[in-house]
């Protein structure tokens, strides 16, 4: 398949702008690590490739801010402001993978930090888009704090390559901790969600509080700030039962919380969202329904905010769609597919959200021929009719 | 507009729901930008969700153009009303529906006042984050309309970030639900383009907000320095130390003077800059960073620390910092509320600039402004009766475009709305405003949903505003300006 291949934001608006006619079908790619997510796109013309986008463009580390091209993995952002002791308060599973800046942003993909920090949405600044007849538009800008004109890359924060390719996005940065420990406390969902409630509201300000199913159940705690501080609220936290972990414990474990949202081949994984009170009957009734399909869970659960990562292992093919039907009974359109190796026919999108035709509407006037990722919202977005 | 439609209004929402009295419409003709002045064709007051789509849908069809009002505390002419067009105001939608300690949220109506969610939170030791300084009277709806932020933003960031779902009326009189129980949800993030829109999107008619839990320790101090300039170095070096403060704001000496004269808050009236910083979290660290914070600022040259005793005196030192903007009108017949961002490293070179302008202008600017993240709000006083009305405003726009060309902003959180629509193309090229245009037209195909904000328009940006003149009623003493 023919692959643009720009290295500038120029070259990417030429290219696209230029290959209209002769491509019309554009599939947007960066590192490869959310080909899993939602629908399979389906075949296009010719693929955007955005690992030659690469690069930091300014880095301010006294603002704080730090503008780069979107192909540029997180991984090697967090390592140039690493050396003033800041970073992106973004911990995404990809993130190992090299995932890059622009498809965490098209993927609102996160991690555990989420509790604390949010998603992408909530540190992106300033985008630079190209849109489907090559017309290269900013939002935002270099300062933390900027209301005029509209976000556009809250649109774009998982959008999956339909609207445009994110070509350069401004991240705000926070201070790196100067200590970080991380205490396990062996529980039940339940118990795990009462111990999490107690923690936020008792002020402790924990920048991760993770649940995780299988083999153990266990809520993981992570404290960040000075030694001094962390090692007295550290106090805090522990109660019966519970461990301080030395760093290579610590290391271990968030490993496994990575490896959830990962998956191995052959696996589903899936990700939702809910009340963060119905977590533990939502994650009881998946466990209950996975064992009599014979499937294997393992779960990591960012409980303040009632984000829930499950991996579906083992079992029949038949047996993993059944999960992904029961999760979109209950959950709707807050279900996203992460990986769907073990899904055969099923749809990956639940119902659509009430807000649907604004979604439309939004595609249509950015992306009038469907050019971008037909098929990624496979029953939400009419792709098709886009193009006849 | 056709006595049929207005009938038809008053058939869906009840007469006592239209105003169409000339006097009563005036109390509706700008929001907290007193220069420009609309006078609507009615005003709207429905009591429910169901009312306010009813009402979008009559405009929809008869394409009337509607503005959304809340507290009518936008200083950027947010709301400023359309010549025979409709002013939808939302203030009887202001019941909190719920409040859930259990998973920190309230659901509340867009007419209810910013402090009121926190009020109602507080037996739960929850409070809603966004403080702007109108919060007593600001509404939730018009937060969200222009993203509102606040003094403590710099910690815990803006309105779009407290913010979890929204039913709103679409410009077509549908309603839709933006957001979702989590932050985790497949597709657009519409949401998130919504708030900050200006109200040209929709209208929010019932809202969830997150909760947080009050921080286990607050410590305030205000350290005076003999120069902005030094203040401005001491947030630098306290933000390089790796502390996120709740909030840092500076008053120089025109606006102390101000507060002081308004209502003595305990500031210095001897010095050139007041530097607030505030440390909220778990004890141990603010303990920790609170000290570190006051070496900080004795490096950079304070000549006194003012640490707050008690919530008391934290909570006078807040007053006065909030009652800035007004007490400015004590010391100065009119004054404009500039808000413009620069990146935090360029405050001296932006303040040196503006003295400069102001200079050119023979006029006096007096600086308050959010030091932690670089947001400036200059006042230019003037006096209108001395035909100085003019030459602020120029000022004043100098100002915002100053901050452009220092790669800021033209707004921090005041928006664009009538007010600086013009001033767009300065910071944004004609593609980046014509992509913009494309969002707008998905949610509003007819352009009904306060036209004339944001975006320029050539309408707009080819006549200069009109200089307000009291109306003769006003000017009798027989109405007055709300």
């Amino acid at each position: 398949m023919t692959a643009l291949c720009p290295s500038t934001v120029d070259e990417l608006g030429a290219a696209i702008a230029e290959t209209a006619a002769t491509h019309p079908r554009l599939l947007i790619t960066g590192n490869g690590t959310a080909e899993g997510w939602g629908a399979p796109a389906r075949p296009a013309d010719a693929t955007v490739d955005t690992t030659g986008l690469t690069g930091v463009i300014r880095y301010s580390p006294a603002d704080m801010t730090i503008a780069v091209r979107a192909g540029t993995p997180l991984a090697i952002v967090q390592q140039v402001v690493r050396e003033h002791g800041q970073r992106v308060a973004l911990d995404p599973a990809r993130a190992a993978q090299d995932a890059t800046v622009g498809g965490l942003l098209a993927t609102a993909d996160a991690g555990p930090l989420r509790t604390s920090h949010g998603s992408l949405r909530d540190l992106v600044i300033g985008t630079t888009v190209v849109l489907a007849d090559g017309t290269t538009a900013r939002s935002g800008g270099h300062v933390i704090k900027n209301v005029a004109g509209y976000d556009l890359a809250k649109l774009f924060h998982g959008s999956l390559g339909t609207l445009g390719v994110v070509a350069e996005v401004v991240l705000r940065l926070h201070p790196a901790p100067r200590a970080v420990t991380t205490v396990r406390v062996p529980a039940s969902a339940e118990h795990g969600f009462q111990v999490a409630t107690h923690l936020v509201t008792s002020g402790v300000e924990a920048a991760a509080l993770e649940w995780c199913a299988g083999p153990d159940d266990r809520l993981l705690v992570r404290l960040e700030g000075t030694p001094d501080g962390v090692a007295d609220r550290v106090r805090e936290v522990s109660a019966d039962g519970a461990t301080v972990l030395t760093d290579d414990e610590a290391c271990e474990e968030w490993s496994a919380v990575a490896a959830t949202a990962v998956g191995e081949p052959g696996d589903t994984v899936v990700r939702f969202g809910a009340l963060p009170a119905a977590g533990p009957a939502a994650l009881g009734k998946i466990r209950a329904f996975a064992d009599d399909l014979g499937l294997g869970v393992t779960i990591s659960s960012s409980v303040p905010a009632g984000v829930h990562t499950v991996r579906v292992h083992g079992g029949a093919a038949r047996a993993h769609s059944h999960l992904l039907a029961a999760l979109h009974d209950d959950h709707h359109a807050n279900v996203t597919v992460l990986r769907r190796d073990g899904l055969h026919t099923s749809s990956a999108w639940g119902p659509p959200p009430s807000a649907i035709r604004v979604m439309r509407a939004v595609k249509h006037r950015f992306d009038p021929t469907c050019r971008f990722g037909a098929g990624r919202f496979d029953g939400w977005l009419d792709d098709e009719k886009g193009l006849s | 507009m056709t006595g049929d439609v207005r009938a038809e209004f008053v058939a869906a929402l009840g007469a006592d729901a239209v105003l169409a009295d000339p006097v009563e419409l005036r109390a509706y003709e700008c929001d907290g930008l007193t220069g420009f002045r609309v006078v609507p064709a009615l005003v709207l007051l429905p009591r429910t969700a169901a009312a306010v789509a009813d009402a979008v849908r009559i405009c929809a069809r008869e394409r009337i153009p509607f503005v959304a009002r809340g507290a009518g505390t936008g200083l950027s002419g947010g709301a400023l009303p359309v010549a025979n067009g409709v002013v939808i105001s939302l203030q009887r939608l202001r019941s909190i529906i719920e409040v859930d300690p259990v998973n920190r949220r309230a659901v509340v109506e867009p007419g209810v006042t910013n402090l009121d969610i926190s009020r109602a939170a507080a037996p739960h030791g929850l409070y809603f984050a966004p403080d702007p300084s109108s919060q007593q009277v600001c509404t939730i709806g018009g937060n969200i309309a222009e993203n509102s932020g606040g003094a403590h933003c710099l910690k815990y960031g803006f309105t779009v970030h407290h913010v979890l779902s929204a039913d709103v009326v679409l410009p077509d009189g549908t309603t839709a639900v933006l957001g979702a129980d989590s932050p985790h949800l497949g597709g657009y993030d519409l949401l998130g383009a919504f708030i900050g829109s200006e109200g040209t999107l929709g209208i929010a008619t019932r809202i969830t907000v997150k909760l947080l839990p009050k921080p286990a320790a607050v410590r305030t101090l205000v350290a005076d320095f003999p120069s902005v300039e030094q203040a401005g170095d001491a947030v630098t070096s306290i933000i390089a130390a790796g502390i996120v403060p709740a909030a840092a704001e500076m008053m120089d000496a025109v606006a102390i003077e101000a507060v002081q004269a308004a209502l003595d808050a305990g500031y210095s009236r001897d010095t050139a800059a007041a530097l607030i910083v505030e440390l909220d979290g778990p004890q141990a660290e603010v303990d920790i960073q609170f000290a570190e914070v006051r070496q900080l600022c004795q490096n950079h040259g304070t000549t006194n620390i003012r640490v707050a005793g008690d919530e008391h005196e934290r909570a006078l030192v807040w007053k006065g910092r909030k009652a800035a903007f007004a007490a400015v009108g004590r010391i100065s017949p009119d004054y404009i509320v500039q808000d413009g961002v620069v990146p935090r490293t360029l405050l001296a070179t932006a303040l040196t600039r503006i003295g400069e302008l102001a200079a050119a202008a023979g006029l006096r600017v007096s600086n308050v402004f959010h030091a932690g993240d670089g947001n400036l709000h200059p006042l230019v006083l003037y006096s209108e009766a001395a035909g100085e009305l003019e030459r602020a405003e120029e000022l004043s726009r100098a100002i915002a475009e100053l901050c452009v060309d220092l790669g800021g902003s033209l707004s921090g959180e005041h928006g664009i709305g009538t007010d600086k629509a013009c001033s767009m193309p300065r910071q944004f090229s004609e593609d980046d405003l014509a992509t913009m245009a494309l969002l707008r037209a998905a949610y509003d195909t007819d352009g009904i949903c306060n036209p004339g904000k944001v975006l320029p328009t050539p309408r707009l940006c080819g006549e200069k505003p009109g200089v307000h003149r009291p109306h003769p009623l006003e000017a009798a003493g027989l109405i007055e300006r709300t």
